[in-house]
């Protein structure tokens, strides 16, 4: 029996113990993620949120703060060009905030260069690290401490941005939905160029729900289509879950965040959604970008 | 094969990248920076030089880049100037603490809003205080030499800095000097490949320094880093001398100082021109030498303590401001706290020239070394700090 733990433990490249809080899809996300990556993979992180998972990983990584998202990796991949090392992955991972404000160009440029990396948003929706501060990436509505009454615009359409730099590789996943996640990572892999994923993941603490559901509201996430699945390769947008669609307030009355929404608002909420799975439906098959 | 021709100092400087076999160069071009990288990207697309040229967004990212490739285990050069540094500085201050000895040229030019395209030193002089060692360069030859000699310092394990060859822009970077390229086979064996001790980012073999837990402590690291690359710069320029026939003198270059009262303390290429200076005012009879300051990061404290027993009257000219400052430039500033525990402290005067890329001219130059001499004549000094620009001094020569 402990053989098979510590078997167990060895194959799993988080390390036991986490500086996370209970309940947070950190580790979560990272711990399907690197089982698909594999240990010829080098992380480089920016950001505390994203980053309190990954201090845990047991194979390389090399951080600097939130605001270098992308460009530390940038020279990671050309050195192990110069070097001729080909066979390594490359990741680099930032939270939403970092993503969607600070080093959104950065991102974007390194995406123009199609440097071959994998650029992960690992989105808990806010500045959860200082202390629940909103971003770009927080959804119309939410409560955060610089947003008491809530937030008065939408939430940054970040993959489809990211989609339109004709990237050879985009797609959206959730903790909720591990197969589909790892094999969206596991085909970003073997991709040659810029890819881009984007994982909304729970965060109990600054959504404000009891951690115990953690994948139950990132389900709800989905099949509400708040957070729709989809992936975009070559060009071509392809849906990679198409629930039958719950109301949105599902979604929004499981987390405290959105205590204070009104019914006028959430029509709102439902309404944007509801647009987003059209215009997702409408373009499915097609190519959306150059 | 070497060879000797007229060359602009970014070209120098780009020859240099390819001698060092540089093997990252992150870069974003801003002016007078410009025609170094274009240099480099050519050198490239010819088959000359074999690097990954990475065509960033921004300054900001091209030090992001040049670190992640450095703990990745490639040699890096990248260069920038002015408003450049300054949109960089955040990303400046992370290889002097993570110990990445990249090499970064500045090429010399004022900050915005007061000042135009043209060279003074306030871009590089504030970055210093984060750790990258500093070297100043007069000519084309100079720049092209210190740049190799930057990768065999800072990867010096005693060391493990990034290191900064700066030159001003235009009267270096654009001015073309006769400059000897040493030859490739030479360079090589005296540079040998880079491998850092502490760092790789290779799933095989993954080092990385551990997490300081004494935060003072991991500071002092770096301060004895700076320290201990004192002797390994004077080493390294002596190494070069012997092997490739020019020198630098270390920190300090003394011209014409012996019998004099007085010496004049320049920094770039506004050196050249008052070596001349100094040659016609002692052909007069007059008692004034000349200190060329090639190393500002580390500050050559002892060095200048031991000389300044000498002279009666030492005068910085600062190519920089440091408005509201203790007194007068930043180079000034440096100089009276290395001279203050001497007993017998030379007189210190402080003149501003050339600032926001003005020429320094021969006659200006004359007029801060009467000024200096006669200080030391009276004993005393007037005017301790004295914006030279301000006076109209007759005819410009
Ligand atoms: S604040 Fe949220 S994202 Fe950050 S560790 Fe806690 S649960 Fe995870």
């Amino acid at each position: 029996m402990n053989e098979a733990f510590d078997r167990r433990y060895d194959e799993n490249m988080l390390q036991g113990g986490t500086t996370c809080c209970p309940g947070c899809g950190g580790p979560l996300f990272w711990k399907m993620a690197l089982q698909a990556l594999g240990p010829r993979t080098v992380i480089y992180g920016d950001g505390p949120c994203a980053m309190c998972a990954i201090r845990n990983i047991k194979i390389p990584t090399f951080n600097l703060h939130f605001s270098f998202v992308a460009d530390g990796a940038t020279g990671i991949v050309n050195a192990f060009k110069a070097k001729g090392w080909d066979d390594i992955t490359v990741v680099s991972s930032a939270g939403d905030g970092a993503t969607g404000d600070i080093s959104f160009g950065k991102i974007s440029a390194a995406a123009e260069r199609n440097e071959n990396m994998i650029q992960i948003c690992v989105d808990n929706e806010a500045y959860m690290n200082t202390g629940i501060q909103k971003s770009g990436l927080t959804p119309y509505g939410a409560w955060t401490t610089t947003t008491p009454g809530g937030k008065e615009s939408n939430k940054k359409d970040v993959p489809l941005i990211m989609a339109a730099h004709g990237i050879p590789y985009m797609a959206t996943v959730s903790v909720a939905y591990p197969r589909d996640l790892q094999a969206k990572l596991g085909k970003a892999k073997d991709i040659e160029g810029f890819k881009y994923i984007h994982a909304v993941i729970p965060c109990p603490t600054g959504w404000r729900f009891d951690p115990a559901k953690a994948v139950e509201v990132s389900r709800l996430g989905v099949d509400t289509w708040a957070w729709p699945l989809y992936e975009v390769e070559e060009g071509v947008l392809r849906m990679s879950r198409k629930p039958e669609q719950k109301p949105v307030t599902e979604y929004l009355k499981a987390q405290g965040r959105f205590r204070r929404l009104s019914e006028e608002q959430i029509e709102y909420v439902q309404t944007t959604v509801d647009e987003r799975r059209t215009n997702l439906l409408a373009m499915e098959g097609k190519r959306i970008t150059l | 094969m070497s060879f000797t021709r007229m060359m602009e100092g970014n070209e120098a400087a780009a020859w240099a990248a390819k001698l060092a076999r540089a093997e990252v160069v992150p870069a974003f071009p801003i002016t007078p920076q410009t025609e170094l990288i274009s240099h480099i990207a050519s050198l490239i697309e010819n088959g000359t030089m074999k690097a990954e040229y990475i065509k960033v967004e921004g300054e900001h990212t091209a030090m992001a880049a040049a670190i992640g490739a450095s703990a990745a285990g490639a040699r890096v050069f990248t260069a920038s100037s002015s408003q450049g540094v300054c949109y960089m500085e955040e990303a400046l201050w992370m290889p002097p603490g993570l110990r990445l000895p990249i090499v970064m040229c500045f090429v010399n030019r004022a900050i915005a809003p007061i000042g135009g395209l043209r060279p003074d030193h306030n871009d590089s002089l504030l970055q210093r205080d984060n750790g990258w060692i500093q070297l100043y360069c007069e000519n084309s030859q100079e720049a092209l030499d210190t740049i190799l000699m930057a990768y065999k310092i800072g990867e010096n394990r005693d060391v493990y800095l990034p290191v900064a060859p700066c030159y001003d822009g235009y009267f270096v970077s654009a001015t073309a000097t006769p400059t000897v390229v040493p030859d490739q086979g030479r360079v090589d064996d005296w540079l040998p490949p880079y491998r850092h001790e502490m760092y790789s980012l290779h799933p095989d073999d993954f080092r990385r320094p551990p997490r300081p837990t004494n935060i003072a402590k991991a500071r002092h690291e770096v301060q004895k880093a700076h320290d201990r690359a004192k002797k390994v710069i004077e080493d390294v320029d002596k190494d070069f001398e012997k092997v490739f026939g020019r020198g630098y003198d270390g920190f300090i270059e003394e011209y014409r100082c012996e019998d004099v009262d007085a010496v004049l303390i320049t920094m770039g290429s506004m050196t050249g021109t008052a070596r001349d200076v100094i040659d016609m005012m002692q052909e007069d009879g007059k008692r004034i030498g000349l200190v060329k300051l090639r190393g500002f990061r580390p500050f050559p404290s002892e060095e200048f303590r031991e000389i300044a027993k000498k002279y009666q009257a030492v005068a910085v000219v600062d190519r920089n401001t440091s408005y509201g400052s203790a007194g007068g430039g930043i180079v000034s500033m440096e100089l009276a706290r290395a001279l203050y525990p001497m007993d017998d402290r030379p007189l210190l005067l402080n003149f501003h020239v050339g600032l926001g890329g003005s020429d320094v001219t021969l006659r200006q130059i004359e007029y801060m070394a009467d000024k200096t001499l006669e200080a030391a004549a009276k004993g005393r000094v007037e005017e301790a700090v004295d914006w030279v620009e301000l006076h109209d001094l007759g005819e410009v020569m």
